[in-house]
This record gives C-alpha cells, structure tokens and sequence, in this order.
C-alpha cells in the first residue's frame, strides 16, 4: 500500500502528545478547583470510623505533608507531571496506602477485556444493519425489522441491563447475576477461567451492545445515502457487477471510513459509559473502579482512571491516523 | 441491423402531486456502428430514456408502457429480464458511461482492479496475467499508459478519469455505449481530446452509441443521426446535417439559434454604443491590481500580474481559461475571499485585506458577485425575498417597507422576472435560471459598482444563458456597473465583453478586445481553445483525435514557456505589460 510520509507522522506524533500533556493538566487543575481537602475526608472517614482520634491536628498535618499538599501549586504540578511519565498516580485515599496503579492495573484487563469485545460487535452489528437499511436488495422484513429494533437505542444502559439481568439470569438462569467470574474457579490460564470469564461477561456486554449499536446504524445509514447517491456506485451497477460485491466493495468501503474515525474517539467515552454497567453487575474494572472513588473523593484514583482514558482515546486515535492513510489513499496524497 | 429497438416507451414518475410523465410513447432504433444524438434541456427525458434501456431508473420512476428490444440477447424486451439475466446485459451488452467524470470511479480502488471486476463480474475467473494484459489493452485504447492503471483516480485529472471510464465503458466489447454528457465537467480542449477517443474506440468495436447532450455544437460533431427531446417527447430525429441545415420543429430551431457562436451574430441586440471620450477625472481608479500574485504551497496560481480598470466609463471584462488556470483565483482575490502572496489588490485606491469596518462594509455593498452554482447561492430555509431583503436592509438603504418591496420588484423586473411568481417562493420550487436571475437582481439593489460574476451561465439550461448574460450585460449599459466576466466559455466572453484576457497556468497569455483576441487570436493557446470549440456546423472540422493529440503536446510546449500577446487597449483599462 506504500509508505505514509514521514512529516503525516511526525505531525500526528506531536498531536497525540500535546492531547496527552493538556488532558494531564486539566485533570491536575480540575480537582484543585474544589475546595475540599483530601486529607480532611481521609481524617474525616477516620473519625467516623473511629468515634474520636487522638491528635487529628498532627494527623492532619502529616498527610497533608505526605500528599504533598504544601507544596506551592506549581511545585505540585511538577510533581504530577514527573510521576505520570512513569505512570504513577500515588496512594489511594480511599484504599490507603495501596497505589492508584496497582488498583488500574486490577481493573484495566477487565474492562479492557469487556469493552473491546462489546464495542467490536456492536461496531460490526450496528454498521452492518445501518448498510442494510439502505442498501436495495435487503430483504424487505429486513428493512422493517432493523428501524424497529432502534427502540432499544432510547432505552439507557442500566434499565436494559436490569431488565437482561431480570430475564436471563432471575427467570430463565441461564447467566450468572453478578461478578467477572465464579467464585469457585481459580483466576489463571485455564479453559475454566476463561468460560467462566466469557459466561459472566455476557450480559454485561449485550447490554451495551443492545444499547449502543442504533448509534453506529444510525450514522451509517447517512453514509450509505450519500455513498449510494454518488456516480461510482451508479458505474458499478451499471457495470453489471454482483450487488453483494457493490455492497461490500463500492458502497459499505466507502461508507465505512468516517465511522473508523468515531470508533477511536468512542473508545475513550465507553469507559465513562461502562460506568454504571458493570456498576449494576458487580463487574470489577474501570468503570466501577472510577464509581467508587467518586463516591470516595479518591482524588488520586478519579485522576488515575481519568488519565488512563485519555490516554486510550489518544492512542486509538493516533492508531486510527496511522492506518488511515492504509485504507483510504487520498489521505496519503493530501499528507504528501 | 439495429442493436437497439425502442418502441412507444413512456416512463412515469408518481409525485404526491400526480404522475409526471418523464417520457411519453418514445419510439426509436440505433443501427449498428451508428452514433445517435439524445439532445434536449434538463428534464427533456433524455438520461431516464437511456436509463430505462439499463434497467437503472430512479425511484419511483417506472416504464408504465412500450419495450426495449436488444437484438444481442435475440430481440428479447429488456423489461421482461430478471434481475440476474440484466444483471448480464449490462456492460457485456450495453455499457454506460455516466455524467460525472470526476466522481465516477471508486476512490479507495485501484483502476486496474475497477477494470477487472466488471470482466470477471461477467466471465468468471480470469487468470491474473489475462486480466492485467486486458487492462493494458484497454487504457492503451484510450490513449493511457499502462502504469496508470496502478492508479487510484484521485491521481487522475478529469480528463483521464473520464476515458478510464470510457475503457471499462469497451472492456467487453458491447453492441451499444451510452454516454450520458461525458464531456459536461471537461473543458474544451479536453473535450474534444475525450470525444474524439470515445469515437474512436466505439469505431474500432462497431457498436452503437447514443450520446446524450445538450450542446449542440458537441453533437453536430460527434453523431450522426439526432433525436430532439423536449418535456419527454421525440419532437425531431433524423440526419445530424438535415436537422441542423433544415430544422424543422420550432424547438429544434430555438436550440440552435441558442448557441453563442464567435464571430455569429450576437443574442444581444444592443446597439454599438458611440466610444466614449474618456475623461481623466483623477479620482482613484474602480479596482487595480499591483503586481499581485497568489501561491496555493509549491503551486503557483496566479503569476504576477498588475491591471487597472478606471471605471468612469463602465467596462465588461472578460477572463477566459480552462479550469485550473487560476481564473476563479483572480475573482477570489478581488473579492478579499483571498489575499494576495505579493502585491495589492485596491479598491478606490485603498488596499481591500486593510480595510476598517465602514470602509470594509461600503466595499462589500459596492462589490457584488454572482457565482456559478444557483442551487447552493440561497438558503434554503428561507423564502428568497429574504435573500434580496436582508443585505438591502443590513447596508442601509432601506427606507421602509414598503420601499424594500419596491427595490426588489424593480430589481426582479429589471432582470425580467415576475416579481409576483418569484419573491415569496422557497429556493427549491424555482428553477436553476430564475434562481440565477434572482441572484443578479439581489445584486442590482445594492446599486454596486462592480460585479464579480465567477461562470454565472455555465449550469443553467443553454436557452436561459443568453437572457442571463443579457441582464448582466444591462447591469452595464442600463445601471453603470462595471463588471468581471469570469469564463470558460470563449463564445460569450466574445459577445458581452469589451476586453478579453485569456489566462493559462496563472499567466495572461493573450490580451485585447474580444474581436481581435477570439474572432482572430494570435497566442497558440488561444487558437487551440479556439479550434477546440465544438461548432454547430458540418462543414466545419473538429479534427481527429490525432490532431487533438497533437494539440495536447502543443499544450505543454506552450506551458514550459508562457509568453504574453497583447491586442491594444481599451478606455478605461489598462494591463500592464511584462
């Protein structure tokens, strides 16, 4: 397919880094803005555990220094900025002294895992039935039943996941109700783990799907309308090629380019999404991770998580930029 | 022996406002090797006549009656095949060369690879080494070097996308091509390039081909029998030469005494005005240019160049060029949508890209423009009274409302519109023409002193060009404003102008008034955009494609070394020389 320029890289390069050091520095500047001290909840949810502790003042005042709280802002930012080129984030607030890290590096694989699987199929699900809406040989129950399933698109993440949970897991107990995987196997590398992995992520992952995919159906239906209009695809017909091979080739090839782009910046956002998902079925990653610090004040953890999302919507972005120019030739023209 | 029968079609559209009958009991046949004319405006019938021989109509159009007969297929009526059996026909039968050159090939596809699924689409599995010897053949038959089908059509201009789509159009040797305005988004000299090849390879195979078109000229050149079509009927067919020497439907007459010639008579009827004395009144002149050049990156659009135009005495200026010869560049620049690389562009003496606030918006009221496309100049969202209201009101020059009424009851009289059919209409229920005119009306309220007008005529029906440019030509004689004819097209330039600058490669190459630079140029390029107009007439040879082969090759001898020919001046304007 050729080569990508040199200057088309060294220009995305600088772009993913420069995204990278302004979220870092927007995620620092935020939480500073409120004027609550993350030493006092620390104390706070001490005393409340405790009725009274003995010297809150010293307390205080040793976590205060431990945090770094002192420091002038700029020192602290520093500090911040030095720590996450090697990817820490400090100690937990809420999970005291465990490392913001080691709680990320738990909960990444799970969600990781979950995510991709789900946003790949409702990517694949969703822009196929967008291209069949259109396109002219879909059998016509077809077309009647692709709009119809869209409903599902308005109803939110926790409802369809309740009423999943209701139907596969209360009633017909086909999936497990809660959790990443059953308590009676042994996380490892083994056929069992892995089944049990795969029988809970299940409905987790129908339920973003069912949710998610109008989304990618929606947007590729405007595409397929524009890429049906144009005159390459009145040539193929007249061309007397296969429809399936116009539809494929010609059409959806075409169409599909704009939506590649969208699936980089949802990536990011699907964590976010995730939240409340694996919230509802006690699915141990990022999403529930970031819910409880909220709940928590865990400062270090909702910069940690927040980090580790920009820093996965960058890089599929980036990504995307560098295959781009792979499967739609004229990027590598104009970057040239 | 005919490939093709057409007997008593009729195509109708169901419209929520009744059945609209796009073609009505149309009769033809195309022999063997024959080359048939579809001629008519938009919506005469002609592209969904030939559609419906692909079996390719529009929803919800239909054929309510009649049959298409290819005598490939043993006579049998198109309309009676299943999907799969005309699935078949296509391309191996009868191959169509659609309307849009540029948008034509699939741009994430190789050429070769959009040559080679048509044949295997039709023959099955060919060996790879077949399919690629194939292609050779092919675009060697369209004049193109084999690396080019290693291409993906971004890397094309216009012209060899449009005889790629020729090749695959004869990969499988049909019995009929149809092409449906192949040549509408080319200029002149690629036109004729373009037809000349199309008529060459349709010789070499012996099939029919039905060219559709609207230019008269282009068919008196390239068919040899012509079918006129109007509202969906066949109002005329016969021999090219005997419909043109002796039309015989008042139609028919009305489209060939549409086309501007050179040197013809001119669709002006104005009066020569008596020269002007030109008084030297000191005032600082309407627009001048000071050496002023425009660099798009390492390509260089505009080379530098310094003109003065007084505009004391009213002046229409024509700039003439193929596309990408910087014409548009140089209206993108007197308007400020552009700024110079070098140089000044000055407006009554004052540089347009430094103007302040009040200067700037008296420089937007006494600078109009009128630009190519009147489908996307309004929008659409609003009635179009709102387009002539608001810029009136906004300037300043409305005194009431019922002073606004007035203006652009005038101004829609004055390009001869009925302001009662027209104002309180959305864009979408006026035709291209009207909303053309409107567009001119819209300028003429804001009683500018200049006009920008970037290829006004060029998509609005060839009947409706010659009362457009006469409006603008009135905006001239009747109302003073001193106009930029911005062009392609040398005919019209020759009639409304008073000076003529042909541009090439960002270069002025030949310059003067409109009858020693067209009616007898001197440039070479000029002469070729000359010889390469298709000509209404007969007797009048459009060459080979050989010659325009030829002339190809002059081209780019003449681009490694562009010099400028000036024809004398005009009052009033003055270019200056290199």
């Amino acid at each position: 397919m050729g080569r990508i320029p040199a200057s088309y890289l060294m220009n995305r390069a600088i772009t993913l880094v420069l995204t990278i050091v302004i979220a870092a520095t927007l995620i620092w500047l935020i939480p500073r803005l409120s004027p609550v001290d993350p030493a006092e909840i620390m104390l706070g949810r001490m005393t409340a555990g405790a009725g009274t502790v003995e010297g809150s003042e010293q307390i205080l005042a040793t976590l205060q220094e431990r945090f770094g709280l002192n420091d002038p802002l700029l020192v602290q930012y520093a500090k911040y900025m030095r720590n996450i080129l090697f990817l820490d984030f400090g100690l937990s607030t809420a999970s005291f002294p465990t490392p913001v890290s080691t709680l990320i590096a738990n909960a990444l694989p799970w969600t990781i895992g979950l995510m991709l699987i789900s946003i790949v199929i409702t990517f694949l699900i969703g822009n196929l039935l967008g291209a069949l809406m259109v396109w002219e040989h879909t059998p016509r129950l077809w077309k009647v039943a692709i709009p119809a399933a869209m409903v599902f698109t308005s109803i939110p993440p926790i409802l369809s996941g309740l009423l999943l949970m209701w139907i596969f897991s209360a009633q017909l107990q086909w999936f497990p109700l809660t959790g990443a995987y059953g308590l009676t196997v042994e996380p490892g590398w083994s056929w069992d783990f892995a089944g049990s992995v795969l029988h809970h992520g299940f409905l987790p992952a129908l339920s973003i799907v069912v949710v998610t995919f109008g989304f990618w159906a929606l947007g590729m239906r405007g595409l397929m309308i524009t890429v049906q209009g144009e005159d390459y695809t009145t040539l193929a017909k007249a061309k007397g090629l296969r429809p399936r091979y116009i539809l494929y080739r010609y059409m959806i090839r075409n169409a599909i380019l704009p939506q590649i782009t969208a699936f980089a910046l949802k990536i990011g956002l699907l964590i976010a999404g995730q939240v409340l998902v694996e919230r509802i079925f006690a699915y141990n990653g990022m999403g529930k991770l970031l819910y409880d610090a909220i709940l928590d004040q865990d400062f270090p953890v909702i910069q940690g998580v927040s980090f580790v999302i920009i820093l996965m919507t960058a890089l599929a972005v980036f990504i995307v930029d560098l295959v781009y120019p792979l499967i739609d030739p004229r990027i590598r023209h104009e970057a040239a | 022996m005919n490939v093709l029968d057409i007997n008593d079609l009729s195509i109708d559209f169901p419209t929520s406002k009744g059945v609209v009958h796009a073609v009505s009991h149309f009769s033809l046949s195309v022999p063997k090797g024959r080359r048939v004319g579809f001629i008519g405006e938009s919506g005469s019938g002609k592209t969904t006549t030939a559609l419906a021989a692909m079996r390719m109509l529009a929803a919800p159009g239909f054929v309510a009656g009649g049959s298409i007969r290819l005598n490939g297929v043993g006579g049998t009526d198109l309309l009676g095949l299943s999907d799969e059996e005309m699935r078949r026909v296509r391309l191996r039968r009868i191959s169509y060369i659609p309307q849009g050159a540029m948008n034509s090939l699939n741009p994430v596809m190789r050429v070769e690879t959009q040559i080679w699924d048509g044949i295997v689409a039709h023959e099955g599995h060919v060996e790879p080494g077949e399919l690629q010897r194939r292609s050779r053949e092919v675009l060697a038959g369209v004049g193109l070097e084999p690396h080019v089908g290693q291409l993906y059509p971004h890397e094309l201009s216009g012209g060899m996308k449009q005889r790629v789509c020729i090749a695959i159009g004869v990969c499988l040797q049909p019995d009929l091509i149809i092409a449906d305005e192949p040549t509408s988004a080319l200029d002149v000299i690629t036109q004729r390039h373009v037809m000349q090849t199309l008529r060459e390879v349709q010789d070499k195979i012996g099939a029919g081909l039905i060219l559709i078109g609207h230019d008269m000229g282009l068919m008196a050149q390239s068919v040899d029998d012509l079918a006129v079509m109007r509202l969906g009927e066949l109002v005329e067919f016969g021999d090219v030469r005997q419909i043109l020497e002796n039309p015989r439907h008042p139609y028919t007459r009305e489209l060939i005494s549409s086309v501007p010639l050179v040197g013809g008579d001119s669709f002006l009827d104005s009066t020569p005005r008596a020269p002007e004395v030109q008084t030297d009144t000191g005032a600082p002149p309407l627009l001048e240019f000071r050496n002023v050049s425009r660099r798009y990156g390492a390509v260089t659009a505009l080379h530098p160049m310094s003109f003065r135009l007084d505009g004391a005495v009213p002046q229409i200026i024509s700039i003439v060029g193929q596309s990408g010869s910087g014409k548009s560049t140089m209206g993108g620049l007197m308007l400020g949508f552009n700024t110079p690389s070098t140089g000044e562009v000055l407006f009554k003496g004052q540089d347009i890209n430094a103007l302040g606030g009040a200067a700037a918006l008296t420089f937007r009221k006494e600078v109009q423009a009128v630009f190519q496309d009147p489908y996307a100049c309004f929008n659409p969202f609003y009635r179009v009274n709102h387009a002539l209201k608001f810029p009136f009101k906004r300037f300043g020059l409305a005194r009431d409302e019922a002073h606004v009424t007035t203006a652009m009851e005038e101004a829609c009289v004055a390009v001869g519109l009925d302001p009662s059919l027209v104002l309180n209409r959305y864009p979408h229920q006026l035709s291209g023409g009207q909303r053309q005119r409107l567009i001119v009306a819209r300028a003429l309220m804001l009683s500018p002193k200049l006009l920008i007008a970037d290829e006004p005529v060029s998509m609005v029906d060839a009947s409706l060009r010659a009362t457009i440019l006469k409006n603008i030509h009135d905006l001239k004689d009747k109302h003073g404003i001193s106009i930029l004819y911005i062009t392609h097209d040398l005919a019209t330039a020759y009639h409304v102008s008073d000076y003529v600058m042909v541009l090439y490669h960002g270069h002025v190459v030949e310059a003067g008034p409109p009858k020693e630079v067209i009616g007898h140029p001197q440039h070479a390029y000029t002469r070729l955009l000359i010889d390469s107009i298709p000509w209404p007439d007969m007797d009048r040879d459009w060459g080979s494609a050989a010659d325009a082969r030829a002339d190809l090759e002059e081209l780019d001898r003449i681009s490694q070394r562009p010099e400028t020919v000036y024809r004398g001046d005009v009052p009033g304007f003055h270019l200056a020389q290199a």
